[in-house]
């Protein structure tokens, strides 16, 4: 199992590791539920360090990505990040990422369970790219710049208090931190180097709240680590990282999207732009389920891959279910036929061979 | 440290089992408490019901786990824990003292199959 330079920090803080996507993890510390309310009222900060990170330059670099992708990145202001979502030529998902845009370069930030498959798919995807546009022979590189990078996540209502709270250990500039402060979503600042890597923060996370992710050397995570529980982040695990994305209403690779569901069944629509050519196009038409979410009448918890009902028909399944710590409420997202009148307001998940009515929800968060 | 009681029994589903005359109570051990974290369902099955070894008697829900509680003998449900539903917390706080059902046992020779407190200790330090 891979470790990432915070190992033993998690481990005196007493964390129950695990094993995720190949790497020792912690999937919680004091408790899910109180690790989810910390980062919904004050802030808490996650070890991301698994996350992949792949380098993509060249001349032709830009125009791959625009065909790898299934939004452009190029054509945008240089601190703007974009989320987009690799496919298959049938529009099956390879991964969801982010592209970060650097002088020259893109760094792609793509989920550490798919890391390996991702390179694999991105190097048959330039030779496909290379015979539609000879022009771009030996003008895209694409390397593995995972080991580099550890990285951290800071989310919460008081996130940029704590960030401005190490502001020397960052070496920010009076400048820069004006420029943090406000700093609009999804958005990269670029930091001074560290060891020669070069070091950034962004607007970015994955629970819903306002928050920070810092990518830097495994050196100055773990000083960066210390001195942000010491400014009072509450340490938060996988566990509680999954709860807050649910509750957000963001998916994760392998649930709400995967090979088998493509993103317009994942109602990622606004991410996917059809004005071009590009890897996946075939997805168009293609729809036939959508997503809805469910939130609990009473006391059950919906899991992961639950029968759905509407009238006695069984209508699709539960990609991701939980107890919401901070509803305290079971919730889900069920994937369904996409013909599913869009006015239906329940819905019966089948748990232990009961059919429990759901209320269909919009969001769960308000 | 999880505490394992010595005067119970134990399954390796990690139930406990409280054995007094030809009623046994089950609840889920102090490890299996701590494996699951935040305890925010239980229920446990309906009083009167027949069941045989390993059948289901209740469930258990931590914020990311479900899991399901066995019946450790045979026989028949004669008092559910309907408590547990509105405070199932109470498991993590006192595992000993949260019970699921006490079950009649119809073949108290089930009784064998069950783990003693020092076997108990085994298997979950080897896990």
């Amino acid at each position: 199992m891979k470790k990432t330079p915070l190992n033993e920090k998690h481990k005196s803080l007493g964390a129950r590791m695990v094993e995720y996507a190949g790497w020792e993890m912690p999937v919680q510390y004091e408790g899910i539920a109180a690790e989810t309310i910390a980062v919904r009222e004050k802030c808490g900060i996650f070890d991301v360090s698994h996350m992949g990170e792949v380098y993509v330059a060249g001349e032709s670099a830009g125009d791959f990505l625009d065909w790898l992708l299934s939004r452009r990145v190029t054509g945008k202001e240089r601190e703007q990040i974009t989320y987009a979502i690799m496919c298959y030529d049938d529009g099956g998902v390879v991964d969801d990422l982010l592209v970060y845009t650097f002088a020259d370069y893109y760094l792609l930030i793509v989920n550490a369970a798919n890391k390996d498959k991702d390179l694999l798919h991105m190097a048959d995807s330039l030779t496909s790219f290379v015979a539609r546009n000879p022009e771009a022979k030996g003008k895209v590189a694409i390397e593995d710049w995972s080991d580099r990078y550890a990285q951290l996540a800071i989310q919460g209502p008081d996130s940029l208090e704590m960030i401005l709270k190490v502001r020397d250990l960052l070496d920010l500039t009076s400048e820069q931190e004006q420029v943090l402060s406000s700093l609009k979503r999804y958005r990269n600042l670029e930091l001074s180097p560290t060891e020669g890597l070069p070091m950034f923060i962004s607007t970015t996370g994955y629970t819903g709240e306002r928050g920070y992710e810092i990518y830097a050397s495994d050196t100055k995570v773990i000083e960066l680590w210390d001195a942000l529980l010491a400014a009072g982040c509450v340490p938060c695990g996988l566990g509680s990282r999954d709860a807050l994305r649910l509750e957000a209403g963001l998916p994760l690779y392998g649930h709400e999207m995967s090979a088998e569901i493509n993103p317009l069944d994942a109602g990622m629509d606004f991410f996917v732009k059809f004005d071009r050519e590009f890897q996946g196009e075939a997805m168009q038409g293609q729809n036939t389920r959508k997503i809805v979410r469910l939130v609990a009448q009473g006391k059950q918890i919906p899991r992961d891959g639950y029968p759905v009902f509407y009238d006695e028909e069984e209508v699709g399944y539960v990609t991701s279910g939980t107890y919401s710590p901070t509803l305290l409420k079971g919730i889900a997202n069920a994937l369904v036929r996409v013909d599913l009148p869009d006015d239906v307001k329940e819905l019966a998940v089948e748990i232990r061979n009961k059919r429990i009515m759901f209320d269909v929800t919009d969001k769960f968060l308000g | 440290m999880a505490e394992i009681k010595k005067d119970l029994f134990y399954t390796e589903s990690h139930e406990w089992v409280k054995v007094e005359d030809n009623i046994a109570t089950v609840g889920i051990s102090d490890y299996a408490q701590e494996q699951l974290g935040d305890i925010v369902y239980a229920e446990a099955v309906e009083e009167d019901t027949e069941i045989s070894v390993e059948d289901v008697v209740g469930s258990v829900e931590s914020v990311k786990m479900a899991s399901d509680i066995y019946a450790p003998v045979a026989g028949k449900i004669i008092a559910a824990n309907v408590d547990l539903e509105d405070e199932p917390e109470v498991i993590n706080e006192d595992p000993y003292g949260s019970w699921f059902v006490k079950i009649e046992m119809s073949d108290p020779a089930n009784l064998d199959m069950l783990l003693s407190a020092d076997a108990y200790e085994k298997l979950i330090e080897g896990e």
